[in-house]
Formats: C-alpha cells, sequence, structure tokens
C-alpha cells in the first residue's frame, strides 16, 4: 500500500472544502424531496459512515484490520439504554456526552490488549474481545434485557429544548433528528480530516507502510497503534450512541460477529485507501442490504457475492476505482 | 403481603373451573351459526373504493421456529382467498399481502415493519410469533399509527409495560402467563404427588415467563414442591444432551418445559434416548404448538402437551362445534396439513378484522378509517374454531378458555394428537388477571399484573 | 456416579466434533496461512448433506444400518466443494492477509444461503442412522451408543491425521510447505498440488464433523455460523497451526461447557470466550502453537 503523500497547496484544498461544503448542502435539502422513509434510511446510512469512517484510521491509516468493531458500536447504544432505564437521561446531549467517554474507555483497554499483536491474531483477539461482550449482553438478561433487548425512545435535542411527543411526533423526530445526525457527521470528517491529516496521521501512515522502518526513526509503534485505537473505537462508539434512538431498541444482534464483518465490508465497499471511501461505502451499504433484504430472501447471496467481486475485482472499493479511473482521465486530480 | 387462605385442592381446582374430557366448552353455548364463511347478507353502506386492502405478515419461514411459525401465514392466506373469493373486505377490497420472515432478527424485523409501513404502504401488520417481538414492534406500529393485529408473540409484557396504552396494536391469541398457569393446573390435576420440580426453559423472555407463572401457581396448587435444577439453553440450542443429563442427575417427579417449535422437536427424540421420559412427567406449555405432522409416533404418551393454552385441532371435536370441524376441513383441503394454533389464530385474525369493518361500515357507511375499526374491535366477541374469542377493550388482547391435553398417539393420525377424555378446559378469566389491574410500576413492581393478581387473591391448596 | 460418567461421555462427544471442525481449520491455516472464516459453513453443509442423503436412503429403503456409509459420503462432497473452490481462493494468497478474510466472509455468506436454496429453511434430521443403534445402560441411566461412535471417530480421525502429517511422505510435503513456501517450491514440490490437498482435507473434516453430528441433533440454518465461533475459540487456545492445540482445545472447550451447563447455567457461553481471551493475553499464539 503506498503512502498518501500530499502537497499543501491552496489550490485542491480549496477545492476539496467547496466540494464538501456541496456535498453538505445537497444533503442537507434533500429531506423534503426523498420523504419520510428514505430520510430514515439515510440518516442510518450517515451512522453507518461515522462507523465505517472511526473503522477506516484503524484499518486504512495504521493497517490493523479488527473484526471486533461490533464491541464499541454496541457499547455506544448499550450505554444509552442504561442512561435512560437507570438515571432517567433522555437529553441527547447527555448521552453523547456521557457515552463518548464510556466508548473511549472501552477503546482504551481493548486497544492496550490488542495491539500488542498484529495481523491475523490481532483480528481474532479483537473478535474474542467482541464476542466477550455479546455473551454477556445475551446472557445477563436483568441488565442488559437478553435477547429482547432495551427499548430507546426519542430523546430530547438541543439540550431538552426539542421533544418529540403527541401526534406525528415521528414524522417530526425523523426531520429533526436527520439534521442533528447530520451536524454531527459534518463535525466527525473534519475532525477526522484533521486527524489523519496531521503529523500523528502521517505517523501512522508510516507505520502502517513500514514498521521496522518506523520503529527505527524512533516512532513508538504501540503507543501510536493504541492511540489509533482509541480514536477507532470512540467514532465507532459515537456511531452506536447516534443509532440507538433511530432504531428505537438495541439488542445484542447488534454485538454479534457477523455485524463486524458488516463494517468491514461498508469500508471495503467504499475504499479503505481513500478518505471519503468509508462515507461512500457506509450510505452505499446501508441502502445495498435495505434493497437486498426487500427483494430477495436470499439476500445474503447476493451480499456475498458482491463482497467477494468486490475484494476481486474493486479491491480499492468505489471511490478508489473512480479516483483510479480520474487519474486516468485528467491529469491533476488528487 | 402472601396471606392467602388455604382450600382443599380438589375445590380450589373446581372453583378455578377446571373440566377435564371433552364435555366442557365452556363458553360455547349453542351451536354456533357458520358465520366463518357467510357470504354478506346485506350490501354495504356507502361508496367503497376497490383499491387493494395491503397487509403485512411476519412470522418465521426458516430455522427451527419455522415449523411453529409458518403455519401462521398459511391460516391467514386461507383467510385471505376465502374473503377475497367474496369480492374482499365489504365486496370490493381485495387483500393482498406482503410476507416477512421474522428470523431475520429483533433488530430487522423493526425496520422491516417500518419499510412495510412508510414504502410499502400496508393497511395492516398482522402475525409475529416470538415474544422477543412484540414488545419491540408494538410501539413501532403505534408511533406509525398502523393498524397492529398481532397473532402471537405472547409476552405480558406488551402490553404490561411496552405499550400499556395500546391504541393501534392488538394481539389475538392468549395471553402468555395464562400459558404457565394452565402447565401448573394440569399438574396438580393429574399428578398431585408432584413434589420435585425440574425446568428447562429457552434462555429469553418466553422461557422466565413461563417458568415464573408456572411457579407462582404450582405453589398456590400444590404444597411442598421445590424446584430441584433449571437449565436455560439458548434459543435455538440443537444439543441438549448436557441439559439432559443435568435434568437426570437431579431426579425430579417433573419436568417442566416451555421449550418449543423445531427445538422441542430435537429435545425430544434426544431425551428419549436418555430414557428421561421413563424416569419423570413431563409438562410443557407448548409441546404440541407446532404444526401437528412435525412430531412423529415415538413422542412419549402421557406428556402435557401444552398448545400455549389456545388450540389444538383435534378439540372441540366431531360435531359439537361445526366452526372448528368445517375449519380444520378447508384448511387441510388447502394446505394438505393439520392447522396449528397459529394457524387458527392468524385466520381469526382476519375475519374478526372483517366483522369490524362490516360494523363499522353499517354504523357509518362508506370505508371506515383506522379509528372506527378500532372501536368495533374492542370489546368484539367472536365464535372462532378454537371456541369464543373476545378482545378486552382495555388492553387489546384476545382472551379465550385455555386448552391442554396429554399427548397419545391415535390411529387416526399420523402424529401423535391428545387423549379425548384427558383434555382439559380453563375459563380464561380464573386465570388471567381481570381488567384494569395495575400493571407493574403502579402500586407493585412484579413482573407482570397476573403475577401481582396471582400473589393478591389466590388460595393456597392444603392436602 | 454414573451421572458423572455420562456427563463426561457428553463431553467427549461434544469435544470429538469441535475437534473435527477446529482440526480441519488449523490445517489448513497452518499450510496455506489462510483463516477460512467460511470453515464453520462447511460444517453445516456436510449435516445438510448427510441429513439428506440418509432421508432419501430410507426413503428407497435402505436399511438404517447401511446408513453409516452415508457419513463419508457426506463429508467427502463437502471434500468435493472445497476441491471446486479453492481454484477460486488462489489469487489471494499473495495479498494482504485482510481480503482473505474478507473474501472467505462473503464465501461464507454466499454458502449459507445456498444451503437455504438447496435443502430450504426447515431443519433436516437423520433419526434413522441413530436409531439403527441401541441404547446401552451405564449404571441406572441410559445412554445411546451411537454418541460413542462419534466419539471414537473423533479419535480415530486424529490418530489417522497424525500419522497422516507425522509418518508419511505427503504429510513431510504439507509440513514443509507449511515450514516455508517458497523453500518447498525451490525444492521441487507441487506446492499448488499440497494446498488444494490441504484445503480438501480440511473440509473434509469440517463435513465429516457435521456429517456425524447430524444424526443427534437436526441440521438447522445458521449452525455454520455458531460453529466458526467456537472453533475460533478451540484454536485460539490452542494454537492455531497444530493438530494437539486443536485436540487440548477442543477438550478444554466442551468439558467447559458441560461443567457450565451441569453447575453455572447462567454464565455458560461467556466463560468460553473469557477463556479465549485469558489465553490470548497470556499465550498469544495458544498452548501448542507457534508463531
Amino acid at each position: 500500500m503506498k503512502a498518501d503523500v500530499s502537497r499543501i497547496s491552496y489550490r485542491p484544498k480549496l477545492a476539496l472544502a467547496a466540494a464538501s461544503a456541496l456535498v453538505l448542502i445537497v444533503l442537507a435539502l434533500l429531506p423534503p424531496f426523498i420523504g419520510l422513509y428514505q430520510t430514515q434510511l439515510l440518516t442510518y446510512g450517515l451512522i453507518a459512515a461515522i462507523a465505517a469512517l472511526g473503522f477506516n484510521i484503524l484499518l486504512g491509516y495504521t493497517g490493523l484490520l479488527s473484526f471486533g468493531h461490533s464491541a464499541f458500536f454496541g457499547i455506544g447504544a448499550y450505554s444509552i439504554a442504561f442512561l435512560l432505564r437507570d438515571a432517567g437521561i433522555h437529553s441527547m446531549e447527555l448521552y453523547i456526552l456521557i457515552g463518548l467517554p464510556i466508548a473511549a474507555l472501552a477503546s482504551a483497554l481493548f486497544g492496550y490488549i490488542c495491539v500488542r499483536h498484529t495481523r491475523i491474531f490481532f483480528g481474532i483477539l479483537t473478535l474474542a474481545l467482541s464476542q466477550v461482550l455479546y455473551s454477556l449482553a445475551l446472557k445477563l438478561f436483568w441488565i442488559t434485557g437478553g435477547t429482547d433487548g432495551l427499548r430507546v425512545p426519542r430523546p430530547t435535542l438541543l439540550a431538552g429544548t426539542i421533544s418529540f411527543t403527541g401526534a406525528g411526533a415521528f414524522q417530526r423526530f425523523i426531520d429533526a433528528y436527520y439534521y442533528y445526525v447530520l451536524g454531527v457527521f459534518a463535525i466527525c470528517v473534519v475532525v477526522m480530516w484533521v486527524i489523519v491529516h496531521s503529523p500523528f496521521g502521517k505517523a501512522l501512515q508510516a507505520i502502517r507502510d513500514n514498521e521496522i522502518r518506523a520503529a527505527f526513526l524512533g516512532l513508538r509503534i504501540h503507543r501510536f497503534r493504541w492511540m489509533s485505537f482509541l480514536i477507532s473505537g470512540t467514532f465507532t462508539g459515537l456511531a452506536g450512541i447516534l443509532w440507538a434512538p433511530l432504531n428505537g431498541l438495541t439488542t445484542p444482534d447488534v454485538l454479534y460477529w457477523p455485524f463486524s464483518g458488516e463494517i468491514v465490508f461498508t469500508t471495503l465497499l467504499g475504499g479503505f485507501r481513500n478518505f471519503t471511501g468509508p462515507i461512500v461505502g457506509g450510505i452505499v451499504f446501508t441502502y445495498l442490504k435495505t434493497y437486498a433484504v426487500a427483494t430477495t430472501e436470499y439476500w445474503q447471496l447476493l451480499l456475498g457475492v458482491v463482497l467477494v467481486l468486490l475484494v476481486m475485482l474493486l479491491p480499492t472499493g468505489i471511490v478508489g476505482a473512480i479516483s483510479a479511473a480520474a487519474k486516468k482521465l485528467g491529469p491533476n486530480s488528487p | 403481603m402472601d396471606n392467602p387462605t388455604t382450600v382443599d385442592r380438589r375445590k380450589f381446582l373446581g372453583a378455578i373451573g377446571v373440566t377435564v374430557g371433552g364435555t366442557g366448552l365452556a363458553g360455547a353455548g349453542l351451536v354456533a351459526a357458520p358465520q366463518l364463511v357467510k357470504a354478506a347478507a346485506e350490501p354495504p353502506k356507502g361508496k367503497i373504493p376497490d383499491t387493494p386492502y395491503k397487509t403485512g405478515h411476519m412470522t418465521f419461514l426458516t430455522g427451527p421456529a419455522a415449523v411453529l411459525g409458518e403455519p401462521s401465514l398459511k391460516g391467514h392466506t386461507l383467510a385471505a382467498e376465502e374473503i377475497n373469493a367474496q369480492g374482499g373486505f365489504l365486496g370490493k377490497r381485495k387483500i393482498e399481502t406482503i410476507t416477512a420472515d421474522e428470523a431475520a432478527g429483533t433488530d430487522a424485523n423493526v425496520k422491516e415493519l417500518r419499510r412495510m409501513k412508510l414504502e410499502g404502504k400496508i393497511d395492516l401488520f398482522t402475525g409475529v410469533i416470538s415474544s422477543g417481538n412484540t414488545p419491540a414492534l408494538g410501539p413501532v406500529a403505534e408511533e406509525m399509527s398502523l393498524l397492529t393485529m398481532f397473532v402471537d408473540g405472547c409476552t405480558d409484557f406488551l402490553f404490561d409495560k411496552a405499550v400499556p396504552q395500546p391504541k393501534y396494536t392488538f394481539r389475538l391469541t392468549n395471553i402468555q402467563s395464562s400459558d404457565g398457569i394452565t402447565a401448573a393446573i394440569g399438574t396438580a390435576q393429574a399428578w398431585p404427588q408432584t413434589r420435585k420440580i425440574a425446568h428447562l426453559h429457552p434462555d429469553y423472555s418466553y422461557g422466565r415467563n413461563a417458568a415464573e407463572h408456572f411457579t407462582l401457581a404450582i405453589e398456590r396448587l400444590l404444597p411442598g414442591t421445590q424446584v430441584v435444577s433449571e437449565s436455560w439453553p439458548k434459543l435455538g440450542t440443537t444439543d441438549f444432551t448436557s441439559h439432559i443429563t443435568k435434568i437426570l442427575s437431579s431426579e425430579p417427579d417433573l419436568l417442566f418445559t416451555s421449550v418449543w417449535g423445531g427445538d422441542y422437536v430435537a429435545w425430544y427424540k434426544q431425551a428419549l434416548r436418555y430414557g428421561l421420559f421413563d424416569k419423570m412427567k413431563v409438562a410443557t406449555t407448548l409441546a404440541f404448538g407446532v404444526a401437528p405432522h412435525a412430531l412423529g409416533k415415538d413422542h412419549p404418551e402421557g406428556v402435557l402437551a401444552g398448545v400455549h393454552a389456545n388450540y389444538h385441532f383435534t378439540y372441540p371435536g366431531g360435531d359439537r362445534w361445526p366452526v372448528n370441524k368445517a375449519f380444520v376441513q378447508r384448511y387441510f383441503k388447502r394446505w394438505n396439513e393439520y392447522p396449528n394454533f397459529q394457524s387458527e389464530g392468524s385466520y381469526v385474525t382476519l375475519y374478526m378484522l372483517k366483522m369490524a369493518i362490516e360494523r363499522a361500515n353499517k354504523l357509518i357507511g362508506g370505508w371506515p378509517d383506522d379509528e372506527a375499526i378500532i372501536g368495533q374491535l374492542e370489546g368484539l366477541g367472536f365464535d372462532a374454531p378454537s371456541g369464543y374469542l373476545y378482545i378486552r377493550p382495555d388492553n387489546h388482547q384476545g382472551y379465550k378458555d385455555a386448552v391442554t391435553g396429554f399427548s397419545k398417539n391415535n390411529a387416526e393420525y399420523p402424529f401423535p394428537t391428545w387423549d379425548p377424555n384427558r383434555i382439559i378446559t380453563i375459563p380464561i378469566r380464573n386465570i388471567t388477571a381481570p381488567a384494569n389491574w395495575p400493571k407493574p410500576g403502579n402500586g407493585h413492581n412484579e413482573s407482570t399484573a397476573a403475577a401481582d393478581w396471582i400473589k393478591k387473591t389466590w388460595p393456597k391448596a392444603m392436602g | 456416579m454414573s451421572i458423572l460418567i455420562i456427563q463426561i461421555l457428553n463431553s467427549l462427544f461434544y469435544a470429538s466434533v469441535l475437534f473435527l471442525i477446529a482440526a480441519g481449520l488449523s490445517l489448513i491455516f497452518g499450510v496455506m496461512r489462510i483463516v477460512n472464516m467460511a470453515h464453520g459453513t462447511f460444517f453445516a453443509v456436510g449435516a445438510f448433506a448427510t441429513a439428506w442423503l440418509v432421508a432419501r436412503a430410507v426413503a428407497l429403503g435402505l436399511p438404517a444400518g447401511w446408513t453409516f456409509l452415508l457419513i463419508p459420503v457426506g463429508a467427502g462432497a463437502v471434500a468435493l466443494l472445497g476441491i471446486v473452490i479453492e481454484p477460486l481462493l488462489r489469487p489471494f494468497y499473495r495479498r494482504a492477509e485482510e481480503y482473505q478474510l474478507l473474501v472467505t466472509f462473503g464465501l461464507l455468506l454466499i454458502l449459507e444461503d445456498v444451503i437455504r436454496v438447496v435443502w430450504g429453511g426447515l431443519p433436516l434430521s437423520a433419526d434413522p442412522l441413530m436409531d439403527a443403534l441401541p441404547i446401552i445402560r451405564i449404571g441406572g441411566l441410559i445412554y445411546p451408543a451411537y454418541n460413542l461412535v462419534v466419539i471414537a471417530v473423533g479419535a480415530v480421525a486424529a490418530l489417522l491425521l497424525w500419522a497422516g502429517i507425522y509418518r508419511t511422505k505427503f504429510g513431510v510435503m504439507l509440513r514443509a510447505t507449511s515450514q516455508d513456501r517458497r523453500m518447498a517450491s525451490a525444492l521441487g514440490l507441487n506446492v499448488g498440488l499440497v494446498y488444494v490437498s490441504a484445503f480438501a482435507i480440511g473440509c473434509f473434516m469440517a463435513g465429516l464433523g457435521g456429517a456425524i453430528v447430524v444424526p443427534t441433533q437436526a441440521a438447522v440454518l445458521g449452525m455454520g455460523i455458531d460453529a466458526l465461533i467456537l472453533a475460533f475459540v478451540v484454536v485460539v487456545i490452542g494454537g492455531l497451526g497444530s493438530l494437539q492445540g486443536a485436540l487440548v482445545g477442543a477438550l478444554i472447550v466442551s468439558f467447559v461447557r458441560t461443567a457450565g451447563i451441569q453447575f453455572f447455567p447462567e454464565i455458560e457461553l461467556a466463560v468460553l470466550y473469557l477463556i479465549a481471551v485469558v489465553v490470548l493475553l497470556v499465550k498469544p499464539t495458544g498452548l501448542f502453537g507457534s508463531a
């Protein structure tokens, strides 16, 4: 994998910022045109994009494939359910403020355990840890509700100023929540962009490309990997926090290992070598899965074939393929 | 709080209204009119659109639960075909059905329900078998203002906590707490010498509810029983051998189990090889809940074979209740198999909806909106194949008299059915909490209203 | 006392099946350095294929005793499937490991639904095979003799595998390829053939696990996904790539599970994963594994 060497010059950056702003505006204007169901689906897509974005700092930029990210997603989702049930908290802001450190703590812990290993063992270790959580969620039904899960009714937004009750509440909630998630999504993208383009991000890529050389350069491999893991798990946990109120409930399914596989699939679909890949992947995968399930009872087959074809033919994902094509067509494309 | 009076056990059972043998058909009264296939006597009032009436039916189509859940779709389809043969609802609106596989998991089911309503534009949502799904789907249906008539998903939790004031949500088959209590009554009646009880339940809300209510009831019906072992295999377990060995090691008089569907079939076959049925009596809540042909004649006789306190196709039998005889015949003709309680439940669902629509139309004319339909469904009584079914207005729950029986091989069928001389029927009002009994959180913290009601009002038997 | 014996036999039974699956997984990893995420699904294919064959055979009038011969047939079918699939995986041997995991995960999704397409959504059972054997008495309790057959099959398979790997020329080739592929190839070994063989043997083991277990319980959808995670736990504990590790790991997992069911019914699942995590922390390559 080649490192992404970008020069610091103003033109491409300005163009990029303009393009992103445009996309954001389009996304913001969509809901009235696409209707309630599609808005809801797009919200799920944005949440998946945040999860994939977080996942990719670990895979794309640090070179570690985790098969256990469902753990952080689930921790985020269940924290909200617990905060609601045991502390009576209804405010979305508090959910994020309290849930995020919990996800961060878990990532720090899991990361500390996992980053001393690489490659296959790293993947298997993350898988095993996530399944410990899964089995606990399943068995400790008096805490977690077991297979039935826990309900997460609509929270209040903007420090309790907007709440959703009464007739038509569902519609109003989806309309408002879409923008809320869009806002958080935009912040996440900016934050992640800054991280991966910072010296820290460069160091991660150096470690990814050549661990030994990086070590010789004085980079503390385990420390950097651990921090990358921490950021990764926190972002994915944030996605889980945003997901639970939209879904209305959280169940152990979200901790089960095939869900981690979905997160990986999502990132790969968009392309893990580009910054925007996971974003595209998150949204596209959400639609892909929804329509696969609605179209055929053999949707697993469909998704499996897509995945295999992807790995065989389009290993750099959708964005990777597009940017490769763009390179061939235009002289100065980034 | 537990300062119950004590009564003689036989009097207790008599007071509950337990009748044994084929004679009891509490609430039957006269021979029922064949209203199920009666053509509409008068034309509907007002202008009726002829757009199709879309229903969404969700049940288990794959996996071990399918042997219990898939017949629900068959019952629904049969009813839809019969109604459509007369032109559909009010003779104008034909029923269309889209289906979903409940085996996809609770999360996916919630998403699918939303899709069915928001994109598929269904008018009615029905089906749903698992107790894990109705508490998740009920609130979603309510918030989308979607008329929903659950066939099963019997957990008390749905109307006790998840949707305590249902507007759009209904449920047709009996509430779960009556399941465990029925099994307890059957046990007390048939095996009063039971002292040591082992439990085997799937590890989710249905299993826990069954264990709890059985225990609450048996403590009062049979003094001096104790629980000697518990096993909680995950739903979908295929290997029960270690659990079976553990049960054998505790040497109980009775095993009470709520394992159901394909899991139950796997379990009893494995248990046979370990000789479990020779060493103890077995009481179940759902042994005969599966499509009847899923059981083999190797199934042991004399097991208290529950049907979720709802319906077994052999009862009421013969010409005593023609509605059932006709239903079973039509179902067999259509599907070449016999119905289970889910088929009967989903079949009755569409017919009760039809009745509500017709009554609402008679009152106001035109196609009734959901409010009008709901108004008619509340308090609706119906002569179903299983007996008289009543939808209580306060909690939108369907109530029918509970029934259970003992497994026996009859020459008439290639699978085990009930011993017709030992069928037990129980008036449902004697084993469920009455209307407006406080729900959990209102003055008590029991897990269900039924549990609280038992603790506060049931006496204890002695002798 | 009889209870103790029976629970021990139950554990050995479960360990036998686990060993077959885990040994296959370990073998494939040891030789080819691939973690086959679809391995559990191969186990499921073995179960479904065997159940189907038994049902057809009995319907055609074959006496139940002869259906035993269908077990290796079912396992063989899975080996054939492996031989067909292996060439499709070849482009990925040299690619990054991530791609292998993903491709085999995609294979898992495909095979899970292929099972459904071919055999339908309902559980399939093979009772006639199991009931062909008697029930024996142990103390005051009874126990199906078929389970003893399963234990025997597991033991024999372990022995044959060990002999095959450490005592035959082919085994030498396998070990050489697993230790240093380039060198083996340079020395004239047909590495491609070794790979196909290893994959086929691994799949055969998984299929055999499914074939021998299905008479005692039905083949149900999703059994492969559950089996895979258990197989992972076994090889994590025992060591990825090690035959003894698969055996010891299977025994540990199995006995812990049975003890959990007997004494601590609440926590059976979690304990297994916790053990895996502990082993991974203390000796990440597993009890018998090497890096």
